[in-house]
């Protein structure tokens, strides 16, 4: 464009614009009003009826707006989803990042010592990049944090005085507590290279020390509104001592650090698996595929003992109320388990599947390959009876038929007696898988191998016809009975888990070790992974949908009654829609995650000499 | 044409949870709403009580949340068919309406051999029944294995129109009073 045609624009806007100024003021005061008594000189100066009638209107208002009483808000609405909607997908943002903040210091911390005993610097490395995802993830963390408490002041104001009420006293140390997380974590993250190691790892154990002491204030808050203790029928105070130290506070700490430390072991996973797909040399292929190994391992192997401690929340529940036990196992709730029940079978067929996956890149695994068909017929089995449903949606002519709402033979499976069952078979299959896995790569030489091999399939022989034998008996005996028989289910497998292992490490000492060919694995198997990590985010929305809901319409149970517009329990397909968006917005921020943490510079060759190492696999499992 | 890598993982990730968003439509889908207070007028019969007890059993007072009627063998919770007659001689002293009343006051005072407490107090929350809401339950619970008499004016036991911690029943059948018992009911509701 010439320079000529531009001012020649400019010129003619400002004309335009100066005539249409001086339009606007002649139409003004041409239209405006006029009073007839303006004419009139004697009466030029007084103020016309509209303008007397406007001041006497702005008067009264100023004089109501002075003398208005303060009246408490009870709620106040979030815009178009609402303000439990709002709450909840904040609440679950933070507490998956919070989660993760949590866990991974906790097995960085592991690892590093792990490095610092065998004098491996791979592991120490491990642990530094785990540990790279931190610092963002904390900001995200607290901001996620203060958003959530923002929206709970603003949107819930009579409530969470009420709470301020009961637990104001925890709020100090909570504070201090989260300056102290900040000064570890980044001491630990920004010191790696600057302390001795010693004193690192000391810094490691204060951050995870820290870290979870937060969590634990943090879990009284909420699990005291499920099952209140320290306060009069009508809410009133007692001791802020017994409100902490409520029915379910405890259970959710443990299932919390266990669940967190599974979660945040296969987000990590999956932080290793993108880099893998995205590795352009073999050294980082293996690298991150050793990197996605150990991620997985943590979160399977915290995977494993969780639903026990499940069990022994959901136990706290019933015995803190019959009611809201039985809500969540056979009212509102139930059908939430059959949910869960899916995702928790398909983690259990990701996991099993990628170790299957990763016995191609060991040497000599081979002949372990044709048990697998045994071990996916076992898994498939306890999956399908793990979701078959109790009752069963049906038409009238339908349950006519059926006597009922359960299936005359399936509905058998849909009982708690099959259902212990099929989870502790499940679990002590995919033990075997990773035992089998753990075997491949290695050929026992001690004297007594053959018989070490025949106790532990000994063990496992007793284990599942314990199992087994339980979770048949529990038909033929009454419910007081039946439900003690858990116990002995679980124990018999976590024994049998810890005596193989044990007799495993001795049985594996001085054995002849095989190639494990880091790096060379199917991409499918990293797919696998990132499904595993979207997998375990999405069951911890859901589990943590259920554990807030049970409480029903209530913000605190039985004690303050939820009349917002929100005190109603939606339906399981809604609560599932508002998880699955929580969970790709989660994934959203954690790929900001992903990106920051590789701007840090992508994993060097200099360590990848020994990636290759046959010597790896000793300290891997 | 060669898919970017970040493209297929986050694919994945919207496949992977748009299943467990199928999943979640699969299943039975039911809104749950807080219970209202039923509306019970003065001039409700036995008859209209019984009605309005079956609802309230079946709804806000959840009973048969653990409860069953005309069911026998490995039961969790005490099976109702039949409470009316059983209450009569339940408890030594109490008449089946002080024993019915008692079980839904306070349940955790009596249990059944062979069975755990664990029954709420109904009155109380989180269920919370009116004291009419009660009786209607009552009148319901009369009609398992007999005859419904409670009617409106009727005095019921350990509600808030009743003297404190008196069975009142006891006292007008036997002519004398006796002690409140120590351990009471089955837990009913």
């Amino acid at each position: 464009m010439k320079k000529s045609h531009l001012l020649i624009g400019l010129v003619v806007l400002l004309a335009l614009g100066g005539v249409a100024a001086e339009l606007a003021t002649f139409m003004d005061e041409r239209l405006a009003y006029s009073s007839p008594l303006a004419a009139d000189a004697e009466h030029a100066a007084e103020p016309t009826p509209r303008e007397l009638a406007l001041e006497a209107q702005a008067a009264a208002q100023a004089e109501e707006d002075a003398n208005r009483p303060y009246e408490e808000e009870e709620y106040r609405a979030f815009p178009k989803i609402g303000s439990r909607v709002a709450v909840w997908m904040v609440a679950q943002l933070h507490l998956l990042f919070a989660a993760f903040v949590l866990a991974v210091p906790m097995f960085a911390l592991i690892i590093e010592f792990i490095g610092y005993k065998s004098g491996d610097k791979r592991y120490d490395d491990l642990a530094y990049e785990f540990t790279k995802l931190l610092s963002t993830s904390f900001s995200f963390t607290a901001t996620l944090g203060a958003l959530l408490t923002f929206l709970l002041v603003a949107l819930y104001p009579k409530f969470m005085n009420y709470l301020m009420h009961v637990f104001s006293p925890t709020f100090l140390p909570y504070t201090l507590l989260f300056f102290f997380e900040a000064i570890f974590l980044y001491s630990y993250y920004y010191g790696w290279h600057a302390f001795s190691k010693r004193v690192h790892l000391l810094l490691g154990l204060a951050l995870n020390l820290v870290g979870t002491a937060i969590m634990f204030i943090a879990n009284a808050w909420l699990t005291f509104m499920t099952t209140p203790a320290g306060i009069s029928s009508t809410g009133a105070r007692i001791s802020t001592w017994e409100a902490v130290t409520n029915y379910t506070w405890m259970p959710i700490n443990i299932h919390r650090i266990i669940a967190n430390v599974a979660f945040g072991g296969s987000i990590a996973a999956a932080y290793a698996a993108f880099q893998f797909l995205k590795a352009k040399t073999p050294e980082e292929r293996a690298h991150y595929d050793w990197m996605g190994y150990i991620g997985n391992f943590v979160a399977i192997a915290a995977l494993l003992p969780l639903p026990f401690a499940g069990y022994w929340l959901a136990s706290e529940i019933y015995a803190f109320s019959q009611t809201m036990g039985l809500t969540m196992m056979g009212g509102a709730f139930s059908w939430l388990f059959i949910i869960q029940a899916i995702l928790i079978g398909n983690l259990f067929l990701a996991a099993n599947y990628y170790l299957w996956l990763g016995m191609g890149r060991i040497e000599g695994a081979e002949r372990f390959r044709s048990y697998i068909k045994y071990l996916l017929i076992v898994i498939t089995g306890c999956f399908l009876v793990w979701a078959t449903p109790r009752s069963i949606l049906a038409t009238v002519g339908e349950v006519q038929a059926m006597g009922g709402s359960s299936h005359p033979a399936l509905g058998f499976l849909g009982v708690m007696s099959a259902k212990n069952t099929a989870v502790n078979l499940l679990i002590l299959t995919t033990y075997v898988s990773f035992l089998l896995y753990r075997r491949s790569g290695r050929i026992p030489t001690v004297a007594w191998a053959k018989l070490g091999n025949i106790v532990q399939f000994a063990i496992f022989a007793v284990a599942a016809s314990t199992v087994l034998f339980f979770g048949i008996y529990g038909y033929f005996v009454e419910a007081a009975v039946r439900i003690k028989f858990s116990i002995p289910q679980v124990l018999s497998v976590l024994v049998a888990m810890v005596a193989v292992t044990v007799i495993d490490i001795f049985l594996l000492r001085g054995a002849k070790e095989t190639e494990t060919r880091w790096g060379q694995i199917s991409n499918t198997s990293q797919y696998v992974l990132i499904f595993l990590a979207v997998t375990f985010t999405w069951l911890m929305g859901l589990m943590g949908y259920v554990r807030s809901g049970l409480r029903q319409h209530w913000h605190v149970y039985g004690v303050i009654r939820d009349t917002s517009p929100d005190a109603y329990t939606p339906t399981l397909g809604f609560a599932t829609q508002v998880v699955s968006v929580t969970v790709l917005i989660f994934f959203g921020f954690i790929g900001v995650v992903f990106w920051l943490a590789s701007l840090g510079g992508s994993h060097g060759s200099e360590d990848e000499a020994a990636v290759t190492s046959p010597s790896l696999a000793e300290g891997e499992t | 044409m060669r898919v970017p890598v970040t493209l297929k993982v986050a694919l994945l990730t919207v496949v992977a949870t748009a299943f467990y968003t199928y999943v979640g439509q699969l299943v039975p889908q039911k809104e749950v709403h807080p219970p209202e207070v039923v509306e019970m007028s003065a001039d409700l019969t036995t008859a209209d009580l019984v009605g309005i007890g079956e609802e309230i059993a079946n709804g806000k007072g959840l009973c048969f949340t653990c409860h069953t009627v005309g069911k026998s063998g490995a039961l969790r919770f005490p099976d109702l068919d039949g409470i009316a007659t059983r209450a009569e001689t339940r408890i030594a002293g109490f008449d089946a309406l002080t024993y019915l009343a008692q079980s839904l006051y306070d349940p955790e005072s009596y249990i059944v051999e062979g069975f755990a407490g664990g029954m709420p107090p109904i009155s109380k929350p989180p269920i919370g029944l009116t004291d009419d809401e009660i009786r209607a339950v009552i009148a319901y619970l009369q009609t398992l294995g007999g005859q419904a008499t409670v009617t409106m004016d009727t005095l019921i036991p350990f509600s808030a129109a009743a003297p404190e911690g008196v069975p009142m029943a006891a006292e007008s059948e036997s002519g004398e009073s006796e002690p409140p018992a120590e351990t009471s009911e089955e837990g009913a509701a």
